[in-house]
């Protein structure tokens, strides 16, 4: 018997395809983000607020992730920016291959920012680089406060968490500092905005958190 | 929930490294498994069990390496044993 060493990331081939993706979008200046949450947490509403509020010429696209239906691209595709749907048929994660193949067809030159919606999931998201920047949990107040605890790679690998719903925390039994506080148990590091796409507040600080990372960016010509 | 997606991964991993050692058989392979993976070991275990049955990589044992608050998910060795002949594969012969 003999024993050799590999040492090898498992996702190894979908860490391959993601670094050729990353390096095309730097090579294209283009900043990329990762949108992971579990279903229903308002990432579609938050990317609606989000391309409304942008100016018509901005350069953004956005590619939506689904088990099934085409109904979020439908729903994103009413700003007139740039929208595909990746529909899985059953993978609970959007992995590179899947996101290369979306973006056959598009210039990259001619785009300053990609948002990825990642199938509604906290776990498997988590595993699949994806090429991005960074990645973005979203939570909404009308989750568990520990979620944090419970599905803590998400919130491990996230640059930012967005606190969504906040407009309904007089209703439900959500700790948001509590919240706050198991998410940095986790990751000390973690940026964290609250947002509520019904009443547009924290609105302006997620903006700008986009502003901010797009900045680098802007050397463009 | 991806365990399948994962465990479909490890075996390609298996297959790309069976090729340099000729006439050995695939006993073991070790993970390194973070807490924070996001990978239920006793899935993993059952959808390896269902992937390789009935196969060449079949029985194949797997060691689990389990990290606290960490988010490794890492093949770190396999384990070879030399096949008895009966079913190695002769056409590439020794090297």
């Amino acid at each position: 018997m003999e024993r050799i060493a590999i040492e090898k990331k498992v996702l190894s081939e979908n860490d391959r395809i993601a670094q050729s993706l990353r390096k095309r979008f730097e090579e294209s200046g283009l900043l990329v983000l990762n949108c992971i949450s579990a279903p229903g947490s308002g990432k579609t509403s938050l990317l609606e607020r989000t391309l409304e509020a942008f100016p018509h010429d901005m350069r953004v696209a956005v590619l939506t992730g689904d088990i099934q239906t085409d109904n979020d691209a439908r729903r994103l595709a009413r700003f007139g920016f740039p929208v595909r749907q990746i529909t899985t048929a059953g993978a609970c994660h959007l992995d590179a291959r899947m996101v290369e193949k979306a973006l056959e067809g598009w210039d990259l030159g001619q785009l300053d920012l990609l948002i990825i919606e990642n199938v509604g999931n906290l776990v498997c998201p988590t595993s699949y680089d994806l090429g991005e920047h960074a990645k973005i949990v979203i939570l909404s107040v009308t989750e568990g406060d520990d979620k944090p605890l419970k599905y803590p790679g998400a919130f491990r690998k996230s640059g930012l968490m967005v606190l969504n719903k906040i407009d309904l925390l007089p209703h439900v039994s959500f700790d948001i500092e509590a919240a706050k506080a198991n998410a940095r148990t986790i990751h000390p590091g973690l940026e964290i905005l609250e947002t509520s796409c019904t009443t547009k507040a924290g609105l302006d600080g997620w903006f700008g958190w986009i502003e901010h990372k797009l900045r680098p960016a802007e050397v463009k010509a | 929930m991806h365990e399948m997606s994962i465990a479909g991964s490890v075996i390609d991993a298996v297959r790309r490294e069976v090729p340099k050692h000729p006439g050995a058989h695939v006993s073991k392979v070790g993970l390194r498994l973070g807490e924070w993976a996001g990978v239920d070991t006793e899935s993993l275990r059952f959808c390896l069990e269902v992937l390789t049955k009935g196969t060449d990589l079949e029985p194949l044992d797997l060691d689990i390496d389990f990290r606290p608050r960490a988010t490794d998910l890492d093949i770190a060795y396999l384990e070879l044993e030399e096949s008895d002949g009966t079913d190695c594969d002769r056409e590439k012969g020794p090297e």
